[in-house]
Parts: structure tokens; C-alpha cells; sequence
């Protein structure tokens, strides 16, 4: 279909057309929106059409682009506000500081942290080690425009199986192994060269994720709290100043790319939209804007993410209650030729809009030309709640931001129909011993050490990262459950910051699934002497205008909510990631958690590795048979769709008690029992510390074996109590702790009336530390 | 000279990035630390008040990190800016005998500038010397033992006892020392002979060790060097990092002393002290 007719351009020395929606057919309507890339639904261009209508003019490409940013789901979270209003936000607000580009939360009398994190999907699918890189520059700025130096970095990720079959691959889509080292050298080169160090993360990996990988990026930053800035103008007479990089065609669309499901042609396609990140043009930037910040000389800054400047200038005067003006053929461009339309919506990397006073200007700019990092005015503050856009003379752009930034908000249909095929409980045979078993988990990609990973990535740089992502005696290692970084120069107090994720979980029941991602966050955060203290999380669902996506949505946000309400953890931060789809479905329903907790002392820290012969093993919580999406029913190829339930109370006292027992000394090794259930975490306690232990399970719970073994059931922690130490753990009637046993020989040994398994820890550490060395050759 | 009356220069350029935690160690011991920007030193886009002179500081330290990147090749970037308009100045601080150190990307960048290891002369005009990459192709963040060899030139670790094994961790890509081939087995006699070998990567026992002890395969596990006098040293691990005891990666299981790293910089302070 020919869409000529609805162009005309305007006659000036450069591109600019004005769209005629004026008596446009609906399917013309449709075929603009496609071939503009904007993505808009038809209900929203004919709100445009009757928008231009009253105004009586039609809108030029750069209006009509900007619109289609502005609304899209990536931006104005049309779909998921409704839910995310009911469940999650207003927790706690008054430790909340701010709510912006990143969410700050109070630190201690003087200093604030700032945590956010988010996705970059779509982008690492099409190119892995650029996506991936600029998710990392992307997350920084968010924290960085809060005025906060960066300080730690965290990457949950999400892949199909490595070994994956390549004749099973569907078209236009990448190997699993491909992504993965694409991703991984994406986040080492960028986050390395940056010097914020990569302290915590994961690696999921299940067939969901051939066609749609997942790439969350975190970031926590601290600042003193004179230092903080809004995201907002001062007032009219304000200049902004864009800094850091130019701009260039890289980046197009990256908001509507990442508002739709990925095709086979999404490779052609797309590519464009990936943006190109430069480390080395951001680091400086963060030295002269913290500088610049420090020195008093900013009012306000906002980060360039997605939608580019279309997004920043709009909001970060709106917020300031007032509108702008931007000449665009100021903004320093890569090549020249660029349309005005594309210099306002290119997503090109490291770029910061600074809102100054105008007497400051020469000063922001000087502090810029040190470090060798662009720094332009480009615009200035208006009163009146518009923005004008000029372009070598000519104005090309006059919108209300009212109307701009008032994107659709939609009630979307939502049903739990999916649930048709209703699958059969399947429990797993009982067998006589479990060695075989244990070492299958141990090994399995999900659960095996991830030290090819986390090794290639600096999580030291800075030198505040007190615990460790890996944990062990020298030479040893197995994984922690939190990162502790201690961000004050004079003070002892710590900030621990920890990932958490149950897919599967999530995928067989979404409100008990999201109820236990708070929990596993809780727990990880306990397990170093942490009170959680904010969360921050990244929700990638499927295709949220189907509405059993829709519902697997509401039903997750409702049960995450459901907990952190009662915990009064609030999330002062979050992302939401649609459409993460290819033609062969959705991925699992994959709410990724950054939390973070508050360590009073980090000397009275813990890590997981045992730590002395003869010290007692005690396990904390209560062990239900709930084996629904467990690392051993996936194994064993069973089902059951009971998965784990929190219980409030119990999770409390729990915390309590191990919080309480590392701060008194009593505990001096701690792990969160989750994949793998019980015998899992032993098992890397004891490879961590290079050392045996014999437990005897059937002082649990009476329940099978396997359960015993292998259920992930919530809120419980594996303790080591240092000898003589033992009386000093508190009690609480809420939860329960026994003593299962004591650390000590070469083997783990674990008994119940008879020996269930009984393996030389070399040999669990061999297979834990192997297979992904094995995987990706 | 007292402590509070040394002056130390923590040179950076973009993509330096342990500029705080070096400027930090130096601060606790009571010295006065001072970022500064290359251009200061140069004179280029500063303003008056913002120039510095390389002569008034008692202690160069170049900073680990990714220095323009490291494209072309680890540190070389730094080193040529550096070289294009500092050498006189560079020169003159260490025939006076004030110390210079290069921890990580800082050692790429003094065997880059010439300065290391120096092997006739105080600068070498071309590299006698190659940081190379990692045997294992990758990045290696992780702990390593370095076991003092050094006889007592270096001017960086006389308060490390002979032998000592060090916990100082290690995070690069391109940390493999080497030299010309043909010369290689010649050079380090001489490095030995000159005493200008400091540390080197050891396993647990003390015994020189492959993959991971060493993370990057250097020629004879040598982790860092110093110049024929004692006062230029540069080394692959990172000391500043382990300068408490809280952020060795197992202090949860020996949590008393100090870090492993401070030795160092107490060591130049004591060699300041004593020469300046």
C-alpha cells in the first residue's frame, strides 16, 4: 500500500515532512505507524489525529516520531501502571528519599543510596556484546543523574541451554552459547573499563529463553545526601547543557523495538536500534559531572536513555513544572545529514542533559573540557509547559507536554484461561541413596559454580567490596548469597546487595512464585547480617496484549507485594520488560530482584564456606513438602504444582534469628537453602571450605527423603555455630532450628536411620566446578 | 620528612579508575594524596590555579584501571601522552631519587613509557617490555600469593620480610610479562643479578605455580619489577586493594592484622622519610 500521499515536505534545507492524517483511511493509518517504525496502536494515532485536528495543522515527522516514543510501553508503562499502583508502590515511602531515573533510599545521617535496574532484552538478542554493554552504560546513568557516584553493578541473566540443539533453532534466532559469551564479554569490557565493580548476579538457563534471552542490569550508587539532585529544571532561564557523547543514527527506535516481540527479521530489521557504547567516553563522565555536581553547579540532570532527547527534555522540565526550548542543530552529531527527527529520538549512548544556571555555564563547561567530554548548551527553560523545537532557523516542533507526556494508560483484559492444560502431579521415585543425585544437581547448568563467569568480570575495582561473590577457603570456591560493600570511608556500616529469581517458580504459580522471590532476596541478604532494607526489580513477561501474559503479570506483582508490604521493604525503583516473545512463545514469567540490605558492622560479616572441624551444623526454618518447580522435580522430570508458600511470620523470626546469630558471633558460616534444597547448599558450604560434614536429616520434619534432600521450601537458612557459641543464637517461637549435625572429615555425610549420601567433598566439587568450563569449550 | 609533609600525585586520564583506592591508601597513613589530571601537568585546557608541577610532589603513582581504554595496547595511550610532553620532568623525578609507582594498567604504562625495567638508563626510548595477554585470553579477577624475591633495592617493600607470602589480588587482562624471545633468558639474569625483581606468583606452599596461582602465565611468575636504583616499581596485583584486613577475599576466616597491601605503602613512606 502506498502511503505517498499522507507526506508532504516541507520546503526548507533539510528533511522535514508533515503528516496529512487528515482523512486518512484506518489502514493507512496502520501502514504509517509500521513504516515510521513508531509502533502506535491505531486507537493512538487518531488520538493524534483529533490532537492536530483542534490545533488545526498536522504534525511534522519530528512530532508524529516524538509521540510514538513518548507512548510506548517502554516509556509510559501503559500496561502495567494499573497493577503496579495497586501492589507494589506506596511501601514504606518515608525511607524513600526519591523516585527517580533510580530510587534513593536514606544510608545513614549523611549519606543516600541510589539502586535501579532494568532490562536490555531485545537489544542483546540482535547483537549480545553491544546490547549488553549499553544495558551497563544505560543503568549507570540512572543512578549517576541522581548525583551518585556508582558503586556496585549486578547482572541477572537468562539463557537457553547451552547445549542446545542447533538444528532445533528457529530461524533468525541466535545459539544460546553465542549469546551467552557475547553478553558476558559485553558486560566484562564495559563494566570493567568503567571501574564499577560486578558484585552480584545469576545465570538461569531453560529452553523459554532460546528465542528471547534476558539481560537485566542493576546499579547502586552512593552520595552524601547534599549532593542529591532531582531529576528537574529549577526554573524558566535555565540552560541545558547536553554532555558526553554525540549523537548519530546508532539507537533508532530502541524504545518501540523493545515494545514489540521479537521476528525473524528482527536481525535486518533492528540492528539499528542497538545503540554503540563507548566505556571510555563515560568514565570521564562521570568524573566531571560528579565533579561539576559537587562544586554546586547543577540544578538538575536526567540521563539520555531511551527515546533520547524526545524523552529527557520533555520530562526533566515537566518536572520542574515547566517546558523548553532546544535549537537541534546544536546537538553535536557523529555525521552530519541527520534529520531533525532523528537527532531528537537516537538513543546514541553516554549522554546526560544537565539542567544550569545560566552564571554556571562556563564553569560546567570547563570542568567538561578537562576530561576531554563534549558539553554543549543546547536549549533553555521556558515557563510556559511546551517545548519548541528549532532546526537551523526553522521550528519544526510546538507541543503541549501535557499532551506528550500523557500516554495511554490501559486496563487490559486479563484471564488465568492458560491454565487448560492442567499437568499431573508426578512425584519422582524414592530410592535408597541420593550420591548420584546430588552430584547430577551439582552439575547441572543451573546450579554448577559460576566462576567462568563471575571471574571475567572486576568485582573488587573501587576496593570497598568487603564479601566476596565467591567464597572460600583459598583455592576454593562456591557461591555467596550477598555482596557486602562498605561505601564510607569512615564508618563500619555496610551496604549488602544481593539478586534473586524463580522463574520456574513463577512460571507453575505466579503469585506464589513472586511471594518467593522476595523471600530468596530476604534470605541472601540474612545469610551476610543484613536487614533488607529496598528492592529494585526487573518484571520481563511475555505480550501483555494476551491476556494470560497479562495475568501471569498482575498475579507475580500481587505476591511480591504481598510480602515486601509486610516486610516494609520498599521499591523505590523498577522496570518492566513486555514482550519478550519470539514466534516459538514467551519466556517463563521472570522477575529479576536487585535487594539491598543494611549491614551495622561489617566486620561481624559471614560468608558460606565452613569454616572449623567440630563446629555445629543447624538448619533454620520449617521443611514442607512443596517440590512444585524444584531444581530435583526438573531433573527427574516430575511436576507438582504445589511451590513453595511463604509464610510471613516464619520468614521474620527467621531472619531474625540468623541476623541476630551472626551479629553476636554465634554464626560464623551461613547459607540460603534454595536450588537444590538442603543437600545442594551443604554440599557448596562444604566445597567452599574445602571440608566434610555428617548431618543426620531425620531430626527434620517426618517427610520422604527426597524432600528432605531437595525441597526448596522458603525461609530457611543452613547455619555453622561456632563451638561454645551455640546458646548466643536467639530464639523465636515462629520459626524453628535444629541441630542436624557437625562439620568435620573429607566427605558430606548425610544419614536418616540409614546413609542417603555419602560423597568425598573433591568429588562434589569437581562436578559443581566443571560443567560450565565443560559447557562453553 | 614527615608524612603530613609528603605530597603524593595520583596521575590519571579517562579510563583510569583506581585513582580513590590509591588515593585513599595514601591518605590513611596520614600523606597528602592528590588527584591529578595529566593535563594539570601539561598545562593543556586548565585554568591558572588548576597547573601542577610534577617537581613538588615526593610520590608518582599511576593508578590501575583502563587508561583511553587500553586500545592499541594495554597502557601504551597514557604512556605516549605522557611521554610526548613529560619526559624531561619524568626523568628528573627519578634521578632525584623520588619514587614512582605503577600498580596494574600503572605497570603497563611504566614499561610502555620505558621506565621498566629500564635496563640501561633511566627511560628506555623504545619498550624493552611487554605486558601481554593472559594466557587464558580472559580477564582474571582473583586472589594470588606473591612471594617477595626481592634483596632489598626496592624502595616499595622493606617492611615486607624476606620471602613473605602476600595475599594482593589480581584483576587484568594483559599481566604476562615478557621479552624479546631471543633476549628473554639474558634479560631475566640480569633483572635477577640487578635485584630488580620484586615479587612473584606462588601457590600456598610458596612453590612457583601455574594456571590460577599465576593468572596469566608471566615469564617465571615474575607479578613486579623495579628499576636498577629501587625507586620505579610496578606491579600486576593490586596492594591497594587488600590494605585492610576486611577486604582480603577469605579475611572471614582469619579476620586479625592488617591487609597484606599496606606494607607497601608503608614501605615508601619509610624510604621517603629516610631519603627525602
Amino acid at each position: 500500500m502506498s502511503t505517498d500521499k499522507l507526506y508532504t515536505r516541507r520546503e526548507v534545507p533539510f528533511e522535514l515532512v508533515e503528516i496529512n492524517l487528515e482523512g486518512a483511511s484506518d489502514s493507512e493509518l496502520v501502514e504509517l505507524s509500521r513504516e515510521s517504525g513508531t509502533a502506535l496502536s491505531l486507537e493512538e494515532i487518531k488520538r493524534i489525529r483529533d490532537f492536530f485536528q483542534q490545533k488545526g495543522r498536522p504534525p511534522t515527522d519530528v512530532e508524529f516520531q516524538s509521540l510514538g516514543q513518548a507512548w510506548s510501553e517502554h516509556c509510559c508503562y501503559k500496561s502495567s501502571k494499573i497493577y503496579l499502583k495497586q501492589y507494589v508502590f506506596g511501601i514504606n515511602t518515608r525511607q524513600v528519599i526519591d523516585r527517580g531515573d533510580a530510587g534513593v533510599m536514606e544510608f545513614d545521617k549523611d549519606h543516600a543510596y541510589a539502586l535501579r535496574i532494568e532490562s536490555h532484552n531485545h537489544p542483546s538478542a540482535v547483537e549480545p556484546y553491544g546490547g549488553a554493554a549499553t544495558g551497563i552504560g544505560g543503568i549507570i546513568r540512572d543512578v549517576l543523574c541522581m548525583g551518585a557516584q556508582p558503586i556496585a553493578l549486578v547482572d541477572p541473566l537468562f539463557f537457553g541451554p547451552l547445549d542446545y540443539p542447533f538444528e532445533k533453532l528457529p530461524a533468525g534466532i541466535k545459539h544460546p552459547k553465542y549469546l551467552f559469551g557475547g553478553i558476558v564479554a559485553g558486560i566484562r569490557d564495559y563494566g570493567n573499563r568503567v571501574g564499577i565493580p560486578t558484585v552480584s548476579g545469576g545465570v538461569w538457563f531453560d529452553e523459554s529463553y532460546v528465542g528471547n534471552c534476558l539481560v537485566n542490569v542493576g546499579c547502586v550508587g552512593i552520595c552524601e545526601k547534599k549532593n542529591l539532585r532531582k531529576n528537574a529544571v529549577r526554573g524558566p532561564g535555565d540552560v541545558l547543557v547536553l554532555v558526553g557523547g554525540r549523537t548519530g543514527r546508532d539507537g533508532i527506535h530502541g524504545v518501540t523495538f523493545a515494545s514489540a516481540v521479537l521476528t525473524k527479521e528482527s536481525e535486518t530489521e533492528s540492528r539499528g536500534a542497538v545503540q554503540l557504547g563507548d566505556p571510555i567516553m563515560k568514565e570521564p563522565v562521570i568524573h566531571a559531572l560528579l565533579e561539576a555536581n559537587e562544586k554546586g553547579l547543577v540544578n538538575g540532570m536526567k540521563d539520555l536513555g531511551g527515546g533520547g532527547l524526545s524523552c529527557v527534555v520533555g520530562e526533566i522540565a515537566l518536572a520542574g513544572g515547566c517546558g523548553a526550548e532546544v535549537d537541534l542543530s546544536k546537538v553535536p552529531l557523529k555525521e552530519e545529514g541527520l534529520a531533525p527527527w532523528e537527532i531528537w529520538v537516537s538513543e546514541s549512548q553516554e549522554r546526560m542533559m544537565l539542567s544550569v544556571s545560566p552564571r554556571n555555564v562556563d564553569e560546567v563547561l570547563h570542568v567538561f573540557r578537562l576530561w576531554d567530554v563534549p558539553a554543549t548548551p543546547v536549549g533553555k527553560v521556558i515557563p510556559e509547559k511546551s517545548v519548541r523545537l528549532f532546526f537551523q532557523g526553522e521550528k519544526v516542533f510546538d507541543l503541549e507536554l501535557e499532551f506528550l507526556t500523557a500516554g495511554p494508560e490501559y486496563c487490559r483484559p486479563c484471564s488465568a484461561e492458560r491454565m487448560d492444560s492442567r499437568k499431573k502431579e508426578k512425584a519422582p521415585h524414592a530410592k535408597a541413596r541420593y550420591d548420584k543425585e546430588l552430584i547430577k544437581l551439582l552439575s547441572s547448568a543451573n546450579i554448577c559454580n559460576k566462576d567462568w563467569v563471575i571471574r571475567q568480570y572486576d568485582h573488587e575495582v573501587r576496593g570497598n567490596t568487603v564479601i566476596k561473590p565467591l567464597q572460600g577457603k583459598l583455592g576454593h570456591s562456591s557461591h555467596g548469597d550477598a555482596a557486602v560493600l562498605k561505601p564510607v570511608e569512615d564508618s563500619f556500616r555496610g551496604l549488602a546487595i544481593t539478586t534473586a529469581s524463580n522463574p520456574f517458580a513463577v512460571g507453575i504459580d505466579p503469585y506464589k512464585g513472586g511471594k518467593t522471590c522476595v523471600d530468596e532476596m530476604c534470605r541472601n541478604l540474612a545469610s551476610v547480617g543484613a536487614r533488607p532494607h529496598s528492592f529494585t526489580n526487573c518484571l520481563n513477561f511475555g505480550n501483555p496484549e494476551k491476556p494470560d501474559r497479562l495475568w501471569l503479570f498482575r498475579e507475580a506483582v500481587r505476591g511480591m507485594g504481598e510480602v515486601a508490604k509486610a516486610l516494609n521493604i520498599p521499591t523505590p525503583s523498577g522496570n518492566v520488560s513486555f514482550y519478550n516473545e519470539a514466534p516459538s512463545g514467551a519466556v517463563l514469567p521472570t522477575p529479576s530482584l536487585l535487594g539491598c540490605g543494611i549491614v551495622r558492622d561489617i566486620r561481624k560479616c559471614v560468608t558460606s564456606d565452613l569454616k572449623r572441624e567440630g563446629n555445629t551444623i543447624a538448619l533454620v526454618g520449617a521443611t514442607r513438602p512443596e517440590m512444585g518447580a524444584s531444581q530435583y522435580y526438573r531433573m527427574t522430570k516430575s511436576y507438582s504444582g504445589r511451590v513453595p508458600d511463604v509464610d510471613i511470620l516464619a520468614l521474620k523470626a527467621g531472619m531474625e534469628v540468623v541476623i541476630g546469630g551472626i551479629e553476636r558471633s554465634a554464626i560464623v558460616s551461613c547459607h540460603d537453602i534454595s536450588d537444590g534444597g538442603l543437600a545442594v547448599a551443604l554440599a557448596e558450604m562444604c566445597i567452599g571450605g574445602d571440608v566434610g560434614a555428617e548431618v543426620d536429616l531425620s531430626r527434620m520434619e517426618k517427610l520422604r527423603s527426597d524432600v528432605r534432600l531437595f525441597s526448596e521450601a522458603n525461609s530457611r537458612w543452613l547455619v555453622e555455630l561456632k563451638k561454645g557459641k551455640e546458646k548466643q543464637l536467639p530464639k523465636d517461637r515462629k520459626t524453628k532450628v535444629v541441630r542436624l549435625g557437625t562439620v568435620g572429615g573429607d566427605s558430606l555425610k548425610m544419614t536418616a536411620g540409614k546413609m542417603l549420601v555419602n560423597s568425598d567433598v573433591d568429588k562434589l566439587a569437581r562436578s559443581f566446578n566443571s560443567t560450565l568450563w565443560r559447557l562453553v569449550g | 620528612m614527615k608524612a603530613s609533609q609528603v605530597k603524593v600525585c595520583v596521575l590519571r586520564i579517562e579510563g583510569t579508575n583506581c585513582e580513590e583506592e590509591s588515593f585513599a591508601a595514601f591518605k590513611r597513613l596520614g600523606t597528602r594524596p592528590e588527584k591529578v589530571h595529566l593535563k594539570q601537568l601539561t598545562g593543556t585546557d586548565v585554568a591558572h590555579e588548576e597547573k601542577r608541577n610534577l617537581s613538588d610532589y615526593q610520590i608518582l603513582v599511576l593508578p590501575g584501571g583502563f587508561s583511553a581504554g587500553d586500545y592499541v595496547r594495554a597502557g601504551a595511550i597514557f604512556a605516549a601522552r605522557m611521554k610526548s610532553k613529560l619526559s624531561k620532568d619524568l626523568v628528573g623525578f627519578v634521578k632525584s631519587g623520588k619514587p614512582i609507582l605503577g600498580i596494574c594498567n600503572g605497570f603497563q604504562i611504566l614499561v610502555e613509557t620505558g621506565l621498566l625495567p629500564a635496563m640501561s638508563g633511566v627511560m628506555s626510548e623504545v619498550p624493552e617490555a611487554v605486558l601481554g595477554t593472559n594466557d587464558s585470553g580472559r580477564f582474571e579477577c582473583r586472589p594470588t600469593l606473591l612471594r617477595k624475591v626481592n634483596k632489598g633495592s626496592c624502595a616499595f617493600t622493606s617492611r615486607i620480610s624476606p620471602d613473605k607470602i602476600s595475599l594482593i589480588p589480581s584483576a587484568h587482562a594483559e599481566g604476562k610479562l615478557m621479552f624479546p624471545l631471543e633476549k628473554a633468558k639474558k634479560i631475566v639474569r640480569e633483572l635477577e643479578d640487578n635485584d630488580q625483581i620484586v615479587f612473584k606468583y606462588v601457590d600456598p606452599e610458596g612453590n612457583l605455580a601455574g594456571y590460577p596461582w599465576c593468572p596469566n602465565g608471566s615469564t617465571d611468575n615474575i607479578a613486579g619489577i623495579c628499576n636498577r636504583e629501587g625507586n620505579v616499581f610496578g606491579l600486576m596485583p593490586h596492594p591497594e586493594r587488600v590494605f585492610f584486613r576486611f577486604t582480603h577475599p577469605d579475611w572471614t576466616r582469619s579476620p586479625d592484622g592488617p591487609g597484606d597491601g599496606k606494607a607497601v605503602f608503608e614501605s615508601v613512606l619509610e624510604y621517603v622519610a629516610k631519603k627525602l
